[in-house]
């Protein structure tokens, strides 16, 4: 079975997960829900309420965010405080969700991903901590350098002749090759993590470049298959969406209902990503794993046998010093 | 073959504005000759230049226009009030400096120059060096003609504001010594005679006499040349040439050249190129036959000298060219020159994008806008259609630009909203249906903002570049439209066009364009225009309140001493209020309170609509600040709303200008926002999922 094949079959399993991504999605937007409230209310009390309710008014729109441009400031404000809010929330459940998939049990959720989460939630972040540092480095090393450069070289070229076009498309293209190695590493360093290949994220790391070893272009090709089903998914219902043009309150019901079905397919594309990585990187362990790299000297252990259910929930919290080279993602 | 090609259209471009043009009254006549070196950007030039004097008193004294001195160091008065920087494009302070020496100007054989001077009539500032002045050793008496030799050289600016160089893309704009306007008491209204010769500001442009060009450039074969007027000559020699080009009736002169434009030839032919529709609305509102209007036209070669890289943009810039020169005919007049040549810009040298000359104009391409869904984004078009009209509103009917700056930028972004908005609709729409239309935007820059300065002033005394960009361009074409709204089509556009025949090939001031306006008598134009182009007026319509009750007749007691609709005993609990009286049945009292801030006065509809869904629809002047409408009515009011019909293009918050009598409970426009709204940000956040 391929990874994408497994990774579809586990969204489709593990529904109940893909329903804890959508309501960390649907919470954190819902934090910008009283700013809107505020900034939308003259929809309902101003001149344009049936023009809108019609559909778009360019005017209405213009004339709206001049006169309302202080509840705009306060809802913007909100968005952009929810951005941070939202990307700690997936860098603290995301080693949850990794873990429930390793285990394979698609009940009980929650409390298990919260309670996973939590005790992995300082490695994750150290871990995204040196996503970031990573990404900055080999993005100003590869991207941003190069880019300078051939803008110096390219001064006095035409624009869109050969410099011109190579800065603009090594900075598209080195940009995303550095931004999915660096993403890669990253995601399998959490996997290591979760699997309890390490105890902390520099061993994680460690762990996940032996993972990459060789086998780098597979690794970007899962992930980027998934992030076009992922664009997929968002276009078609953005497109969909914006065509309903809701004019009664139940219209307006069932738009919301729709956009986040498609948003819960979204967390499903999220939680088919996250099984289909653990197949590919669980193909690729060795017999061993190394452990305890934070302790200073490799520990060799010989792999255990896939865990039961069982043996999964009983097993402790921290969860660190359990590695497993089979789980139930693939047995299942 | 391509010379034959070139001799014909010369033949054609010199021959149809004899049969066009009405002639305007021609003061000078310009016979240059220049030569530039693209490595050193360095110009040489002599031109002869014929200048008749035009009033009826002696002149003992020319002067002319500098305007790359405007480039010389960062002591002239454009780069102090430029700050280095125009329309988003930077000077370059190292190589970057341009200039122009006139080195001779001899007149009946005697040297001018030793005796001229620099002077800034406009700021006093020592070190501008853009107005030249050349005391003359006898005057020139009235109506005689003073032909002057001069030469000069000059150094080609790095392009920022308007003309200049980048790599080998050349745009020459005011690149030779100008003779100044000297303006007869009574041309434009002016109670002295005198010179109108101003100094290059940061917020200016042009103003210049009508006449007769003939300019021969020399510069290396590679070059390919756009110019005003049309080539009537070439010569080659040495790895040089030299096109000489022609134009009758203009009153300035520009060209540009670039190895690497692609030239593109069309030609627009009134028989194909004018909407049948636009013929027969044109003549319905202007009250004139389809012959009568279609008599002027004829065909006019389009040149579009396109980057290599912006192919995409041909048919974009030439189908936005032909619509503009069929609007333009129909509701001015047509246009009189045999040719029209666009000029597109490189995206690195975008100082000298958007900028009119007559017969030539540059306009915008940016290569992102060629996909899509960025070609749903009408830019390149507007551009083009805003800058050939300039060719009307500033070349056509030559306005004082130094002065009045709105007659060139406010009349002309009201036609190109009206353009725009006509052939493309909503004209910045990604995604699709989602968008705003170019008299939106226009009017958002104008009606929501406030200003300090009123439309009409000197184009470089306005407090600032924003205040300027506000008065010239969306202010007064946002105006203009109310205007139109307040005489309704038929009159509005016959005064129009009116403005635009009577002036054309002359000089037009801003009391001309507004009597035009104020001809037909509405009280409410005469006051508008008092208070937006001489004052800072503004309006601001709003629903104040609009309460609805049952009329249950009167409470206390009657004559007779007896309590109506009260219980009089102190011990009985007063009956509570019904949750929703606006079940009951009638009669209902209502109050509307109107009202109308901001010192513009205008007339404008009040709708009443009642719970059964009848109307009552009155009308206010606007005089004083407020009124109140008392209805009584079988029906409960359930909205009022001043201005429905979105007449008053000015009003400052159009949100304001209804109110409901009660929480409203249908559909709400309040949920669908905020559920959109709600889907964005999650968008926003969901897309975190693809890295974190």
């Amino acid at each position: 079975m391929s990874a994408t094949v497994s990774g579809l079959s586990a969204a489709l399993r593990h529904r109940r997960l893909a329903g804890v991504l959508w309501l960390s999605l649907f919470a954190s937007a819902l934090v910008t829900w009283f700013p809107m409230k505020s900034l939308f209310a003259v929809f309902d009390e101003g001149a344009f309420r049936e023009v809108l309710m019609k559909g778009w008014d360019g005017w209405a729109m213009l004339s709206w965010m001049t006169a309302e441009s202080r509840s705009l400031a306060i809802a913007t404000a909100s968005v952009t405080g929810t951005l941070l809010v939202f990307a700690l929330l997936q860098i603290f459940l995301t080693g949850g969700v990794l873990r429930v998939l390793v285990d394979g049990k698609p009940r009980p959720v929650f409390a298990r991903v919260i309670a996973e989460s939590a005790s992995l939630f300082k490695a994750n972040l150290w871990a995204a901590a040196r996503f970031l540092l990573a990404a900055s480095i080999w993005g100003g090393l590869f991207v941003a350098a190069p880019v300078a450069l051939l803008k110096k070289l390219a001064r006095d070229a035409p624009p869109h002749t050969l410099l011109p076009d190579l800065a603009f498309w090594w900075g598209i293209v080195a940009g995303a090759i550095v931004l999915l190695n660096v993403g890669l590493r990253y995601d399998l360093a959490r996997i290591a993590l979760a699997r309890g290949d390490a105890r902390n994220a520099r061993g994680a790391y460690r762990v996940a470049k032996q993972r990459l070893a060789g086998r780098r272009a597979s690794g970007i090709r899962v992930l980027l298959v998934w992030l076009a089903f992922g664009a997929a998914m968002q276009a078609v219902f953005t497109s969909a969406g914006l065509r309903m043009n809701p004019h009664t309150n139940g219209a307006v019901a069932g738009l919301f209902v729709f956009r986040q079905a498609g948003f819960y397919l979204l967390a499903m594309v999220r939680v088919g990503f996250w099984a289909a990585l653990l197949v590919w990187e669980e193909r690729r362990r060795p017999a061993y794993s190394v452990i305890g790299s934070a302790s200073g000297g490799a520990t060799w252990k010989l792999s255990e046998p896939i865990a039961t259910s069982a043996a999964a929930s009983a097993r402790p919290e921290t969860g660190s010093s359990v590695t497993t080279n089979g789980s139930a993602l693939l047995s299942s | 073959m391509k010379q034959l090609v070139l001799a014909a259209t010369a033949s054609l471009v010199l021959g149809f504005p004899a049969a066009a043009l009405e002639g305007p009254r021609k003061i000078v006549d310009y016979d240059i000759a220049v030569s530039f070196d693209p490595e050193t950007k360095l110009v040489e030039g002599s031109e002869t230049l014929k200048w008749t004097n035009p009033g009826d008193v002696p002149v003992g004294e020319l002067r002319f226009h500098t305007y790359w001195n405007a480039f010389r160091n960062d002591r002239s008065t454009f780069f102090k009030e430029s700050g280095g920087q125009l329309r988003g494009d930077k000077a370059d302070t190292g190589k970057g400096w341009g200039y122009t020496n006139v080195t001779s100007m001899k007149w009946d054989g005697a040297e001018l120059v030793k005796g001229a001077r620099f002077e800034s009539p406009d700021d006093g500032n020592p070190d501008d060096r853009t107005v030249l002045v050349v005391p003359l050793p006898r005057p020139v008496a009235p109506g005689e003609t003073a032909t002057l030799a001069i030469t000069w050289k000059a150094k080609v600016p790095r392009v920022y504001a308007r003309a200049g160089y980048v790599r080998d893309f050349f745009f020459f704009g005011q690149w030779f010594p100008q003779i100044g306007v000297y303006e007869p008491k009574g041309r434009r209204r002016n109670s002295d005679a005198g010179w109108n010769c101003h100094q290059y500001h940061a917020n200016s442009e042009f103003y210049a006499d009508w006449g007769d060009w003939r300019v021969a450039i020399t510069l290396p074969e590679k070059f390919v040349v756009g110019s005003a007027g049309a080539l009537v000559d070439t010569e080659r020699t040495g790895g040089k040439k030299t096109l000489t080009y022609a134009q009758r009736s203009i009153h300035n002169f520009a060209f540009t050249a670039d190895p690497r434009y692609v030239l593109v030839e069309d030609v627009f032919d009134p028989a194909k190129d004018i909407p049948k529709d636009e013929i027969a609305r044109a003549a319905k509102t202007l009250g004139r036959s389809e012959s009568d209007l279609l008599s002027g036209f004829h065909k006019v070669g389009i040149r579009l000298y396109l980057q290599p890289d912006h192919h995409a943009f041909d048919r974009r810039h030439i189908e936005a060219q032909k619509w503009a020169l069929a609007w333009t005919g129909l509701w001015a007049f047509p246009y009189p020159y045999a040719q029209i040549s666009i000029v597109d810009t490189p995206e690195d040298g975008l100082g000298a994008t958007g900028m009119e000359y007559e017969t030539i104009f540059t306009t915008l391409s940016l290569k992102w806008m060629e996909r899509w869904p960025f070609n749903r984004i009408f830019v390149p078009e507007m551009v083009t259609i805003h800058e050939f009209t300039h060719g009307y509103w500033m070349g056509l009917l030559a306005s004082n630009e130094f002065e009045e700056s709105w007659m060139d930028e406010g009349i002309n972004t009201f036609t190109e909203s009206v353009m725009v908005d006509r052939k493309y609709g909503t004209y910045m729409s990604v995604p699709p249906g989602i968008g705003f239309k170019n008299e939106e935007m226009n009017r958002a820059q104008a009606a929501l903002t406030q200003d300090h300065d009123p439309i009409l002033s000197t184009a470089w005394k306005y407090v600032s570049e924003n205040s300027y960009g506000r008065n010239s361009y969306p202010q007064p074409g946002t105006t203009i439209q109310q205007i139109r709204n307040l005489l309704g089509e038929e009159a509005f556009w016959k005064a129009f066009r009116d403005y635009a025949e009577r002036w054309r090939f002359d000089h037009p001031t801003s009391e001309d364009f507004l009597d035009a306006m104020r001809a037909s008598g509405n009280p409410h134009v005469a006051a508008l225009i008092q208070k937006t182009w001489y004052g800072r007026g503004w309006i601001d319509f709003s629903i104040l309140k609009a309460e609805t009750e049952k009329d249950d007749g009167f409470t206390g007691f009657d004559d007779a001493g007896k309590p109506v609709n009260f219980d009089p005993d102190p011990r009985k609990k007063k009956k509570p209020k019904e949750k929703d009286d606006r079940e009951k049945k009638g009669p209902w009292e209502s109050l509307v309170v109107v009202c109308r801030d901001g010192d513009i006065e205008m007339p404008a509809n009040v709708v009443l609509t009642f719970k059964d869904e009848t109307t009552v629809t009155r009308t206010w002047d606007g005089a004083g600040g407020w009124i109140k409408y008392h209805v009584t009515s079988s029906s409960p009011l359930v909205k009022a709303e001043v201005d429905p019909e979105r007449r008053t293009v000015l009003d400052r918050n159009p949100w304001n200008n209804a109110r409901y009598t009660k929480k409203y409970e249908g559909p709400s426009a309040a949920a669908k926002g905020r559920t959109y709204a709600l889907h964005l940000v999650e968008i926003l956040l969901s897309t975190l999922w693809g890295v974190l």
